[in-house]
């Protein structure tokens, strides 16, 4: 046994053994704290062959293990305490695999990184728990000779610095007494690596080894990889330059405690920043205090502020407010002679400066005033790892063997971020890949952000590199599922079937046994996934039995389970074209869980018995066994139930289905709800192996799409009523909030003004009737175009917890329905699975997890849901973009070949810019822009601009819901090598030398 | 305090004892002598400031004697909720039962609201108010609550709780506050928050004919949460009461419990510095003006008396707390 030795003090030495500290509490009360502290002499240097400490209290001691000769300073191995700022400013180096010195990590760095900052913190402890990282965490602040107190005047800042150093000292002492090189070697060095000078000046006179993180990078083996890694910190790049001659191009923030103060008294305002992306130099952001977002003009309002940042902004009077650009201001064509290294002199600088204040110069419309201000400080940035392409013109050298250091523009692949300026020895060689970069920070000085390269993805267009791009660009979490999570699939894999029916088998408990009956399954081609299947048969009274049924998710997946954790912070499943990222275990989803025909699975099942007009009678639900007879793809199942000869009992029951989902939708539709519109398109793969895409087409809607989608609504507001009333605090529900009338505004000013249409948005039942009557006699499309504009205008649908909003806000707008949650999908969806789980409690099969009776756990969930939801949807969006370019470039050789010149498609003005026409292609289902070089007479008013015809005075008048023909083709950014589609006019009007 | 019933044989004796010449008390002290008191700050760590104050221990096995417990706790208060600009101080005294254990829990009451009265009316009096218990004005301040537990009663309680009072305020340090608002300025940045360091605004730098001048702050920060903050403003103020017993034909200080049965009027003299801050007479006697004027006079030498030796002990506790013990501590790590 180990002795174990705890000192308690008397109170005479409290002010050693008492740490106090204040602390204001979100109420505004200051809470005095106290903690006790009790220092020990047995706390292990984790230092593998010291003598001293092998026999101490910790179990897995001492494998900390100096490192070999491989580093030019210390070739008698040597071991790294690193200060907090190296955490702060560094980690991508300290993550990098490369980098693998031994790191002895102080207790008082830990806790001064969670105080600075959470994120980096989080990053700091799965680091702590990588395999092939060799971390010893050290307590300095319970070892007797380590510990410190804060002396009289001394900020918590040099406390823990002078902490640092005396452990530093501590380990160097202890080394030279317990551990022996062998005979004739030096023991090993501590290396105390930290970016603070003043740390390393005071360091250096009590005799530490001490160096910069740069210094201590630079000397070793492969420094050049490692090197680019470094975040770029001013003072230790460039001393040489004199702070006072910079430029100062931006406003200094404010500090965070004034900003607080100022939202707190109604002065400023604190919201999300959303970059414009058809203008970079313009933002927006919506706050509660005004109905329109504030307008951000210019470089100097937005002041430095990302895409996605909450920022707090100052609102100018209101003789100052403006109304947004009527112009397409593309970051890449203005921005064309900017000079990477003119962040601070130049003449270059003043023509961007030229250039951006004629473009920020508007003529004010009165109408269209909404609040105007200007950024004054971040609350928080959203920043994050950026896809990016270097800008091959900012390149000094494009010698590729160069190692030099250059500055070089990275530019992002998303629109709505500026260019970051980075330093990188590799540049020659990043040119035509997709790159990860990393901002650092943006100074007052500095045009564009600074950042560092973190990692290259692959050349540009390969399918690899774009396929992980998006994902990492929508933080969409892949890495293949962790043995934890496997642990908890069953042991029988693959060969796992439902047990023999007994009463004995846990399987089969309180289960009803539907093997019996008709249920098929009805998906798109290809689907592995099955979530669902149905059935329908007449009852003897003349009634109708009608039953969906669920892939019982949650028999498989118990709650807290690491399965479980995982599900719920991958949130759902992420389809792109050619490739799945699951959410659960393929071994789930596309075989247990999978409702797939012919074998037995285990369901929930939800079943209602409707009289012949589908008036529901009542509804039941159970968990289930079931053996599905058939799986259809709808195409199938279309032909199926069309063909009259077919007569089989499950024919039959597609038929009954079919009957009873048109009259549900009639009564959907009558009770208001939306029929709402967006461009879906499909991909044409050439084989599953090579994925290449051949074409693309728009999908086709069949009756029995319908079908499906009329049953899962209606189990869906079944079980969300269930829920509901089994727990009104905590029910996963969804809901659709109204849109707010001012979001209509425009599309009804532009159908009034072009086609003399007004739209009634008083309610969704007034929506859809005035959508139904919006008609164009010679354009069948037009209905389908203005109803994805009125979508576009329409909130997001979310999850919430029931007990977190009033009870009238639960209604679904879209749907028309007063309650509605997701309980079709589990095993693609993480909030089915939930759902599933209360469902299972409200019929009294299983007891529902403490977890989902918690209020704030369950919103938390979901918040990470919803964001997790959204971002699939844009995932799988950019996917059918990138492949939509890709079938377009493939069109274009062939069209080429044939000599026909170049692909062209019908399309639909959606948009009118002074310089500009946005487009729809919905044969495509892509939006496009046509861009003129000059400015053209435009009419702001009526979305009109008026177009000279080559050769002639004539102007061609063209506005919103103008049929034209535009010309597409994809091409290259020859800097960047960003692929981009480009549209010109080519009826009514050739623009292509305009 | 009428507490202990004492045998009339008993209260004979200790009269006669006193009226004599020279005048006899039981344990031996003269009229004027105290007995010996302890102090220690800083005893209660979770308060802003606190205080241990003994009365005639027995310095051998620690028995006996009056004992107070004084602690200050600072608390955040909105002028909604009651607060003023310039913050409040709420004083209270608590007896514990096992003081007075002959005591009935009505007749507790009672005692503790009259010792409340007589502390709370003298240590809030307007003159005494510190000024660094302001937060933002108009908006918040500190509400000062003092409380006092009187943990044994053996005599000259009024003395011991205006002594532990001033330990535990003298020990009372105010967390630095810097306040946060929002000015926003034609033309250029908004200027950010204007720090206040204590009792020092500047007002000087305003121009007095704007009368408009409307403070925007609305909430405030800690600048430091470690540092326990400055002392309380006018720390050295804070008063002293001087208690003298009467007898027929005397007058003497620090009564014992039977002593003070013997007494038939006690009278309060409090100083603060040198000038009276208060004067009680409790008891069924009588005492001309004559009379008091010459125990003002005789009260105002011991009071001084008291607050020097007072003061001084308090700046030993200052330094054995903070600089001995980091001294102590750092030896031992050699």
């Amino acid at each position: 046994m180990v002795e174990i030795t705890i000192r308690k003090r008397p109170r005479s030495e409290a002010v050693v053994t008492q740490r106090k500290f204040f602390k204001k509490t979100a109420r505004g009360k200051v809470i005095k704290v106290l903690r006790e502290r009790y220092l020990r002499d047995d706390v292990g240097c984790g230092i593998q062959s010291c003598q001293e400490c092998t026999e101490s209290c910790t179990p897995q001691a001492n494998h900390l293990v100096m490192s070999g000769p491989d580093h030019g300073l210390f070739p008698d191995g040597h071991f790294l305490l690193p200060d907090t700022n190296v955490f702060l400013s560094q980690m991508d180096l300290l993550e990098s695999p490369l980098f693998r010195p031994p790191i002895i990590l102080l207790q008082t760095v830990i806790e001064e990184v969670r105080h600075r900052s959470l994120p980096l913190y989080n990053r700091l402890k799965a680091l702590m728990a990588m395999d092939e990282k060799s971390i010893w965490v050290f307590y300095n602040e319970y070892r007797s000779e380590t510990a410190v107190i804060r002396e009289e005047n001394e900020t918590p800042n040099d406390r823990n610095d002078r902490g640092i150093r005396k452990a530093a000292a501590w380990y160097t002492t202890h080394l030279n007494t317990n551990v022996r090189g062998k005979a004739p070697k030096k023991p090993p060095t501590i290396v105390l690596l930290t970016e603070d000078a003043a740390n390393r000046q005071k360091a250096e006179k009590d005799g530490l080894v001490t160096l910069s993180v740069r210094k201590y990078v630079e000397a070793m083996n492969d420094a050049s990889q490692l090197l680019d890694l470094l975040a770029s910190e001013s003072e230790e790049i460039e001393p040489t330059r004199a702070a006072s001659g910079k430029q100062f191009l931006y406003d200094e923030y404010l500090p965070s405690a004034t900003l607080i103060g100022g939202v707190k008294a109604g002065q400023l305002h604190q919201g999300h920043f959303n970059a414009n992306q058809y203008n970079y130099l313009e933002g927006s952001v919506s706050v509660p205090a005004f109905s329109k977002p504030v307008l951000l003009i210019g470089r100097e309002n937005m002041n430095r502020a990302t895409n996605g940042d909450i920022v707090v902004v100052e609102v100018f009077p209101e003789d100052e407010w403006k109304a947004p650009a009527d112009e397409v201001v593309d970051q890449d064509s203005t921005l064309k002679n900017d000079d990477v290294e003119s962040g601070d002199e130049d003449d270059g600088e003043d023509l961007v400066a030229r250039v951006e204040s004629k473009v920020v110069e508007y003529e004010k419309r009165d109408a269209e005033k909404q609040p105007t201000g200007k950024v004054v400080g971040v609350i928080k940035r959203l920043w994050r790892p950026y896809v990016c392409h270097i800008d091959s013109t900012s390149l000094t050298s494009s010698n590729a063997t160069s190692l030099s250091v250059q500055t070089v523009f990275a530019t992002p692949v998303s629109r709505l971020l500026p260019r970051i300026r980075m330093r990188t020895r590799q540049a020659p060689s990043l040119i035509g890949q997709k790159i990860l970069v990393s901002i650092d920070r943006w100074d007052v000085t500095s045009r564009y952000p600074e950042g560092h390269f973190v990692r290259a993805l692959g050349k540009v267009e390969s399918k690899e590199a774009e396929q992980e791009s998006l994902l990492l660009e929508f933080d969409v979490p892949y890495r293949p599922f962790g043995k934890a999570i496997l642990d908890c699939l069953p042991k029988e894999g693959e060969q796992w079937v439902v047990p023999q029916k007994s009463d004995a088998s846990p399987e089969w408990r309180d289960r009803q046994d539907l093997r019996d009956l008709n249920i098929c399954s009805i998906d798109p081609p290809g689907c592995q996934d099955i979530d669902d299947a149905l059935h329908a048969r007449l009852l003897p009274n003349g009634n109708i039995e009608a039953g969906v049924h669920i892939a019982d998710v949650s028999h498989f997946v118990h709650a807290d389970t690491p399965m479980d954790n995982e599900a719920a912070s991958r949130g759902t499943t992420v389809y792109l074209v050619d490739k799945r990222i699951d959410m659960l275990p393929a071994l789930l989803g596309t075989n247990l869980c999978s409702l797939r025909p012919f074998v037995e699975r285990l369901a929930f099942s939800a079943i209602w018995e409707m009289t012949p007009d589908a008036d529901i009678v009542n509804v039941r639900f159970t968990k289930s066994v079931i053996a599905s007879k058939a799986a259809f793809t709808y195409e199938e199942a279309q032909i199926r139930k069309d063909d009259a000869n077919q007569k089989d009992a499950l024919t039959e029951g597609i038929r009954l289905l079919n009957t009873i989902a048109i009259k549900l939708k009639a009564k959907r539709m009558a009770a208001g709800a939306l029929n709402l519109a967006s461009p879906e398109v499909k991909i044409h793969l050439d084989s599953s192996e090579s994925s290449d895409p051949i074409d693309v087409e728009q999908k086709e809607m069949r009756e029995t799409n319908s079908l499906v989608e009329e049953f899962m609504l209606l189990a869906n507001i079944s079980v969300a009523q269930k829920i509901q009333e089994t727990f009104p605090q905590t029910a996963v529900l969804r809901r659709h909030m109204p849109p707010p009338k001012t979001n209509f505004e425009k599309l009804q000013d532009i159908l009034m003004k072009r086609k003399g249409l007004a739209l009634d948005v008083s309610s969704s039942g007034a929506l859809a009737a005035s959508l139904d009557k919006c008609l164009d006699p010679t354009e069948p499309a037009f209905n389908t175009l203005v109803r994805i504009m009125a979508t576009r205008c329409m909130l997001s649908a979310e999850y919430f917890c029931s007990g977190s909003v009033a009870r009238d806000t639960f209604g679904h707008y879209g749907l028309a329905s007063p309650i509605y949650t997701h309980f079709t999908s589990p095993i693609r969806r993480y909030a089915d699975v939930l759902a599933h789980r209360q469902l299972s409690a409200a019929i009294g099969y299983s007891p529902l997890h403490p977890s989902l009776h918690s209020k704030p756990h369950v919103e938390r969930i979901l918040g990470v849901v919803n964001k997790r939801h959204r971002m699939a949807q844009m995932a799988g969006r950019a996917s059918v973009e990138f492949y939509v370019g890709l079938a377009l470039k493939g069109r274009e050789e062939r069209v080429q070949k044939s000599g026909a010149g170049a692909v062209t498609e019908e399309a639909f003005v959606i948009r009118t810019f002074r310089n500009g026409l946005g487009v729809f292609v919905s044969s495509l289902g892509i939006e496009g822009l046509v861009m003129f070089k000059k400015d053209l007479q435009f009419d702001a008013e009526n979305y009109t601009l008026s177009i000279p015809k080559p050769g002639s005075a004539d102007l061609v008048a063209i506005s919103v819901f103008d049929k034209v023909t535009v010309r597409i083709e994809v091409e290259k950014d020859k800097n960047t090598q960003r692929g981009r589609v480009k549209m010109t006019l080519l009826s009514p009007v050739d623009s292509k030398d305009m | 305090m009428a507490s202990s019933s004492i045998s009339k044989a008993e209260s004979a004796y200790i009269e006669v004892g006193l009226s004599e010449q020279p005048p006899q008390r039981l344990d031996g002290r003269a009229l004027t002598d105290y007995r010996a008191m302890s102090l220690e700050t800083g005893t209660a760590p979770l308060a802003n400031g606190s205080a241990r104050l003994t009365i005639g221990r027995n310095p051998h096995d620690g028995s006996g004697g009056t004992e107070i417990l004084a602690a200050t706790k600072l608390e955040v208060e909105t002028n909604e909720d009651g607060g003023s600009d310039q913050g409040r101080v709420v004083c209270s005294v608590t007896c514990s039962p096992a003081a007075y254990p002959h005591l009935s829990s009505n007749a507790l009451e009672d005692l503790q609201h009259d010792l409340t009265t007589v502390i709370h009316t003298t240590l809030s009096h307007p003159s005494l108010h510190p000024d660094n218990l302001k937060i933002i004005p108009g908006k918040k301040s500190w509400l000062l609550s003092l409380d006092l537990v009187i943990l044994s009663d053996a005599g000259n309680i009024y003395d011991a709780l205006f002594m532990a009072a001033r330990a535990a305020l003298w020990d009372t340090k105010v967390p630095r506050t810097r306040f946060i608002e929002y000015k926003a300025k034609k033309g250029g940045p908004a200027s950010g928050g204007k720090g206040r360091d204590g009792m020092d605004v500047d007002e000087t730098a305003t121009s007095g004919f704007d009368t408009r001048k409307t403070n925007h702050a609305t909430d405030f920060e800690l600048l430091d949460y470690w540092d326990e903050g400055e002392v309380l403003d006018g720390r050295e103020r804070w008063p002293l009461c001087v208690t003298f017993n009467l007898v027929p034909k005397t007058h003497f200080l620090d009564a014992t419990q039977v002593e003070e049965a013997v007494a038939v009027l006690k009278v309060l003299f409090i100083f603060a510095s040198s000038s009276v801050q208060g004067m009680r007479m409790l008891g069924p006697g009588e005492v001309t003006s004559a009379q008091i004027k010459s125990l003002l006079k005789e009260a105002e030498t011991h009071s001084r008396n008291i607050s020097s030796a007072l003061d001084s002990k308090l700046k030993d506790e200052d330094v054995r707390r903070n600089q001995k013990a980091s001294e102590a501590f750092s030896q031992q790590r050699r």
